[in-house]
């Protein structure tokens, strides 16, 4: 009797697990046709896109790409943009994917470096906005967008305590604002590390009194933007205390349209436009991609003016090119930073080991 | 089975029992840490294996992870005792919801104490080690109860004949009858605690840094390969040792005869108040959290509104990002399905391979060292062996539920192991004289036995998927988002919208783990009853 039960339930489990195995892979070639296809479609016509899971366009513009060229465009996402690009260095020369996006500034040189990147000038670069037009590290990258990482504010904190909010960096180190500042850990969140780089352009050998001065002042350090400004920031949302966090130029925006309905008129926070640091985003072909045709027209894709056009509300962030009108939101609430800091990527490479070293000495952790 | 000698008569496939998991860990663990380690080699990180820093981290780590493995056991081992042990009503929801925070993606549990706590609390030691017995609870909980459920009173009760109180009866007789499942639990709530990465990136500071941690920034921001690398053989080596002394641990207990699981009534007076306080605490501590997240999803604009819960259809529709919540849903359960599976099948055969002999052990202890690797050395080893070509296995949707399946293997071992080497081995000699096949003889010394536990870490490997980050967000495609990549994206930016979705959404996958769990356990319970009738 024993025995056939047995036999029963490892019946019943093996024939359970074949089901679940049979849905899990049908549901994965069913579902949407944009994102999804089989091995065999692969070959059929099918270009992969590397990017960090931030990564997001309408869905609607995948589809045109399929129209327009015939390929089926595969996203695939290998967590943040370290870790992405972590991954792409160490498969250089036989990638995981055709084409990556999502490489930034702060790591481009590592990646070209390690030769991940094939040359390859998109159609539209003549487009892009003047300051980026150079920025191509000899056409190995193209730039699709940027943005600035900035003290933001919550205005109705400071109206309530009839203060004026700061307005530079060296404001955020005064007495009237101790205690009110949260921060990314630089060794664990990317705002949190532009914001490190972004005193290191700014005071230059100085930069560790500053942070010591921030210390003194009471500053807490967050170990993600998630915790830093939907955890201790005071307009947040989940009852932190603190009117200042790091966070981007576009967080206003961002508060608008994902606000309860029915939307606020203007956002309740705004942006210190002094000390940011400038990010830009860039797309590439990478070496020995299987598909290298499809890969450059992703890069065109992406560039292209419906893409860009459709970046600032699926991203956040400002379109590379100069002749793609903004969205209202974002014309009326997000910051432009007239003077952004940045630092030279050779430099960010070479300096970041001691530098995040220091960071935690002087902050002690 | 002391002395390394199999049972008498034990079925010849017994023998080969670890062909199975020792091909699974051969081809996805080791694989792909040799195809990292060839690419990146160790070069001058060999000074990183003795830098004081990482010593001092591992140190650090050691301390934290040795009180979080304290605090779970203090407050799991009642919680194991009163959820699978007496009847209630309720009894089955309570052992269920004790699963839940193992589930919750640590960026949810951070949040979840966050609003629970207020924002006056300061990160670092304490909190960290809160937050880790609390995901923990349900290792402790699970193991212990599997085997205390069928731990036979009748030895208390000679020992209180013999005129021992109750407490000298528990920590005489009680205690040392469960110390393969203690030492089996602490070792993995150690484990976790040491190598945890969420929770100490989101509620630490420098005294709770751990080996993991140090990895990923070697990783992501620096990019210091053979630096990560130097680091994770540390990792290894330190974690290895810990698994082993468990296992150790858990060798020398005593073996006794197991019975049957019956639920005993919760008994009249004094302990029984205690028990239903006991269960009254307990489910409280465990959905304190969790009810936090349900009160946020359910507040918009400063006012009661189920508007996030109505938004969770529409939320980023038209976009690459999120998928339909259902299809997340879906996925999640699918993912869940396919890793509970084979955690079961490979860690279940494992841990067979212990009643056998000399090699085949090894099998069962290798399998357990999963827990030790890096999560981001084996990440980028699975994208490296399995992310390109010859061998892309991404467009098959397997390499999600198979690194769940690595991280719950180890529990399935940790599980089933200590149950099935506390289960008397004379029962299949006496089943074997009585002049049962080996088979059969080995059905009826170990099947009631293995039923329940397979069961339980079933559902404890299902959990582990459920509630997994990383390697969905690592390893799977953009369009097919898991329930925790959706919440992990949502909370990555700002808005109300966001937060309130992704509460909605965590509450969600509570709902389902109870639904799953419950659904488990009583298909396993009914199991058991049936076969204590038809004995």
């Amino acid at each position: 009797m024993a025995v056939s039960r047995i036999r029963r339930t490892t019946g019943l489990v093996l024939i359970i697990g074949s089901l679940v195995l049979t849905a899990a892979c049908s549901s994965g070639g069913g579902t949407d046709a944009g994102t999804t296809g089989s091995p065999t479609a692969a070959e059929a016509g099918t270009v992969t896109l590397l990017a960090h899971d931030s990564f997001v366009v309408s869905e609607a513009l995948t589809e045109e790409f399929t129209a327009a060229t015939g390929l089926t465009l595969e996203v695939v996402t290998a967590g943040d943009a370290g870790t992405m690009v972590a991954g792409a260095i160490l498969a250089a020369g036989s990638p995981t994917a055709d084409v990556m996006f999502g490489v930034d500034n702060t790591l481009a040189s590592r990646a070209l470096d390690a030769g991940v990147f094939e040359a390859y000038k998109a159609t539209d670069a003549a487009r892009l906005r003047p300051e980026l037009a150079g920025d191509t590290a000899d056409g190995r990258l193209t730039p699709i967008d940027f943005g600035d990482v900035c003290i933001n504010i919550d205005d109705r904190y400071f109206a309530d305590a009839d203060v004026a909010a700061p307005t530079t960096l060296d404001d955020l180190t005064r007495p009237e604002f101790k205690d009110l500042l949260v921060v990314e850990d630089p060794g664990t969140s990317s705002p949190g590390l532009a914001f490190l780089l972004a005193t290191i352009a700014r005071y230059g050998d100085d930069w560790t009194d500053y942070w010591q001065r921030l210390r003194d002042n009471g500053v807490s350090v967050a170990g993600s933007w998630t915790d830093a400004y939907t955890g201790q920031f005071s307009a947040g949302g989940s009852g932190g205390t603190r009117p200042l966090v790091v966070s981007y130029a576009t967080s206003p925006p961002a508060e608008i349209v994902y606000a309860s309905d029915p939307k606020p008129t203007r956002p309740s926070t705004s942006v210190m436009t002094d000390g940011c640091y400038r990010q830009v985003e860039y797309a590439g072909v990478l070496a020995g991609a299987s598909n290298p045709d499809g890969a450059r027209a992703v890069v065109d894709w992406l560039l292209s003016e419906p893409v860009q056009a459709d970046l600032p509300l699926s991203m956040f962030v400002f379109p590379a090119r100069a002749d793609v009108p903004l969205p209202d939101v974002f014309t009326r609430f997000a910051a432009t930073v007239p003077a952004p800091l940045q630092l030279d990527a050779q430099q960010v490479a070479e300096g970041l080991p001691d530098w995040l070293a220091e960071w935690g000495a002087v902050m002690g952790r | 089975m002391g002395g390394g000698d199999g049972p008498l008569n034990a079925p010849r496939w017994l023998g080969w029992a670890w062909a199975i998991p020792a091909a699974f860990l051969a081809a996805f663990l080791v694989y792909p840490v040799i195809v990292l380690g060839a690419r990146v080699g160790l070069g001058d990180g060999w000074s990183g294996l003795t830098a004081a820093s990482t010593w001092q981290v591992a140190g650090l780590a050691a301390v934290q992870a040795l009180a979080s493995t304290i605090l779970a056991l203090v407050v799991g081992i009642p919680m194991a005792n009163v959820v699978s042990r007496y009847r209630y009503r309720g009894r089955a929801l309570a052992q269920a919801m004790v699963t839940v925070p193992f589930v919750l993606p640590t960026v949810v549990v951070a949040l979840a104490f966050r609003s629970l706590l207020g924002s006056g609390v300061p990160q670092g030691f304490a909190l960290v080690v809160v937050a880790h017995a609390y995901v923990n609870l349900a290792v402790v909980a699970r193991i212990v109860g599997a085997q205390w459920a069928q731990h036979d009173d009748r030895y208390e009760n000679v020992a209180r004949t013999l005129g021992a109180t109750r407490w000298q009866a528990f920590v005489t007789v009680t205690l040392p009858g469960l110390r393969g499942a203690i030492a089996s639990s602490a070792a993995v709530v150690f484990v976790f605690s040491f190598t945890s990465l969420g929770i100490v990136l989101l509620l630490g500071d420098s005294t709770t840094r751990t080996l993991e941690s140090q990895i990923l920034r070697q990783t992501s921001v620096l990019l210091d390969f053979p630096g990560a690398a130097a680091t994770a053989v540390i990792q290894l080596v330190l974690v290895t040792g810990v698994l082993l002394a468990g296992a150790m641990a858990g060798r020398r207990s005593p073996r006794r005869t197991m019975r049957p699981v019956a639920l005993r009534p919760v008994p009249a007076g004094l302990s029984g108040i205690v028990v239903r306080v006991a269960v009254a605490t307990t489910v409280i501590i465990v959905i304190a959290p969790v009810a936090a997240l349900l009160l946020d999803s359910l507040r918009a604009g400063g006012a009661w509104s189920t508007a996030w819960w109505s938004a969770m259809g529409s939320v980023d529709a038209g976009t690459t990002r999120i998928g339909s919540p259902l299809g997340a849903l879906g996925m999640s359960l699918g993912y869940a399905l396919v890793t509970a599976v084979i955690a079961s099948i490979v860690g279940g055969l494992a841990a067979v391979a212990v009643l056998s002999r000399g090699r085949a052990r090894v099998v069962a202890l290798l399998a357990i060292a999963p827990l030790g690797v890096s999560a981001a050395t084996l990440g980028l080893g699975t994208l490296l062996a399995f992310g390109r070509g010859p061998i892309d296995l991404r467009g098959t949707g397997l390499l999600v539920p198979i690194a769940h399946a690595l991280v719950a293997v180890p529990l399935v071992v940790a599980v089933v192991a200590p149950a099935l080497r506390a289960t008397d081995s004379r029962r299949l000699a006496v089943a074997a004289s009585l002049g049962a096949r080996p088979t059969r003889a080995f059905v009826t010394a170990y099947g009631s036995v293995l039923r329940v536990v397979m069961l339980a870490s079933a559902a404890l490997a299902g959990a582990v998927s459920l509630g997994e980050f990383g390697a969905a967000s690592f390893l799977a495609r953009a369009g097919n988002p898991t329930v925790p990549v959706q919440i992990v994206r949502l909370l990555s930016r700002p808005g109300e919208e966001s937060y309130g979705v992704a509460a909605a959404l965590a509450v969600v996958l509570v709902a389902l783990t109870l639904a799953l769990v419950l659904l488990v356990d009583r298909f396993g319970m009914s199991a058991l009853q049936r076969s204590a009738r038809t004995a």
